[in-house]
């Protein structure tokens, strides 16, 4: 990171440009509306994101803003772990009384499998479906895919479309649909706190965002456990991929397919 | 070289609270003056964090040490801790999270002729990896909380 960040301090289009874009967007606030009985909540940070995106089209934004920036969403994620670490300080207590759950929840990162699988291959997906839907696709998988399979493989296309996907829109998506769930599911907040640590910093703030704009009594709660899941998912998401996510994805992969041609065969028949 | 980094960590983290304590301000009504200690507290984590992994020589990222670091300063047993809890009170985390998001959109810009080569099959499965991942780990906490009796 050193050699990247010199002179970066100097770039004032840039900060100026995000300056300008995070006064507007906390100006406008939290909007909300109901969709039948959940609730989407939109925060300033996904405003945010979004103005970002669209000013990098136009003249405003040169490839060395776009380039610059990069550092600097390193940078704040590392102000943003700091207040995390202090809000955790305080409820470490909490946080081991709830350690069993916390460990536990880290199994239901493979939910993808179950859920993701079965529609991939429904959709016609071959081999892809594999590194799309054999984890959430932070980095740490994106290596693992590519290190096994190769990147031109049709697994390691998978994984990347599912990165790509990440990178642009997952932080939008895990705000909206976080509170969304946790409206009209009677699931606990909490629970979702927790789920909202899935290895990946800014859809972690999103989606935990939207929890404590929901739940505003639960706020520091909210935060200690999605902070301390996140970390969990950091340093945990690896080994799950290597261990069950994938082999498990295999397995599920092959019998599905087995049974899709089963029955296309059938189909032929009558 | 170690200086010279500090030096541009230090200018940039400053930048970056600045517009975080505006923010902070806008959206949350916390007048930048009180916001002031919690966001020298901040940066001063980052800052150990950051000197920390560059100086030691095991591999590991700086955000582990700063998780780490903001945990022990504000663990009540640490003499002082209630300064630190007191003071990052001001500093909303959604008003951090803004100006990320703001950098980051501007960044992502690059990945987006990459994304609109994505068929929308890809884009229907990614948005169900992220709802399974997401419910699978909500319910498996939700049970285990209910059955602890913490919720």
């Amino acid at each position: 990171m050193a050699d990247q960040l010199k002179g970066i301090w100097k770039d004032w289009r840039l900060h100026m440009l995000v300056f300008a874009i995070v006064a507007l967007t906390e100006w406008i606030g939290v909007f909300s509306f109901t969709v039948g009985p959940g609730v989407v909540l939109l925060l300033p940070m996904l405003y945010a994101m979004l103005i970002g995106l669209g000013l990098f089209f136009t003249p405003v934004v040169k490839k060395k803003q776009a380039l610059n920036a990069e550092p600097l969403i390193v940078l704040g994620v590392t102000l943003l772990i700091a207040k995390i670490g202090v809000i955790i300080g305080p409820s470490l207590p909490k946080l081991i009384e709830a350690g069993p759950a916390l460990l536990l929840q880290e199994f239901g990162n493979l939910g993808t499998i179950f859920l993701a699988l079965p529609i991939a291959v429904m959709l016609g997906l071959k081999r892809e479906s594999i590194g799309m839907t054999h984890s959430v696709a932070r980095e740490p998988n994106v290596g693992l895919i590519v290190d096994k399979y190769g990147f031109n493989s049709p697994e390691g296309r998978g994984v990347m479309a599912i990165y790509i996907f990440g990178t642009v829109f997952g932080a939008v998506f895990m705000g909206v649909i976080s509170g969304f769930l946790a409206t009209i599911t009677p699931i606990h907040p909490l629970s979702f706190a927790m789920a909202s640590g899935i290895g990946s910093g800014s859809m972690m703030a999103a989606a935990s965002g939207s929890l404590v704009a929901a739940f505003p009594a639960f706020s520091d709660d909210i935060i200690a456990f999605a902070g301390a899941s996140n970390l969990l998912s950091l340093s945990t998401g690896l080994y799950m991929s290597i261990l069950i996510g994938l082999p498990l994805t295999e397995k599920m992969y092959t019998v599905l397919t087995r049974k899709k041609q089963r029955n296309a065969e059938i189909g032929k028949g009558a | 070289m170690l200086l010279k980094n500090i030096q541009e960590w230090t200018l940039l983290l400053l930048i970056f609270g600045v517009i975080a304590a505006v923010g902070n301000w806008v959206g949350y009504s916390v007048f930048p003056v009180s916001a002031l200690p919690g966001m020298v507290v901040l940066i001063l984590i980052c800052l150990a964090g950051l000197i920390l992994q560059h100086v030691l020589p095991v591999n590991i990222p700086s955000v582990a040490y700063i998780g780490i670091i903001g945990i022990i300063v504000s663990m009540p047993v640490m003499p002082g801790s209630e300064y630190v809890v007191k003071w990052t009170q001001d500093i909303n985390i959604l008003a951090l999270a803004t100006p990320i998001l703001a950098y980051a959109g501007i960044a992502i810009g690059r990945s987006w002729t990459d994304f609109v080569k994505l068929g929308w099959r890809s884009i229907v499965v990614a948005m169900f990896v992220m709802v399974g991942t997401f419910l699978g780990s909500a319910l498996i906490a939700e049970m285990v909380l209910r059955m602890q009796g913490l919720i």
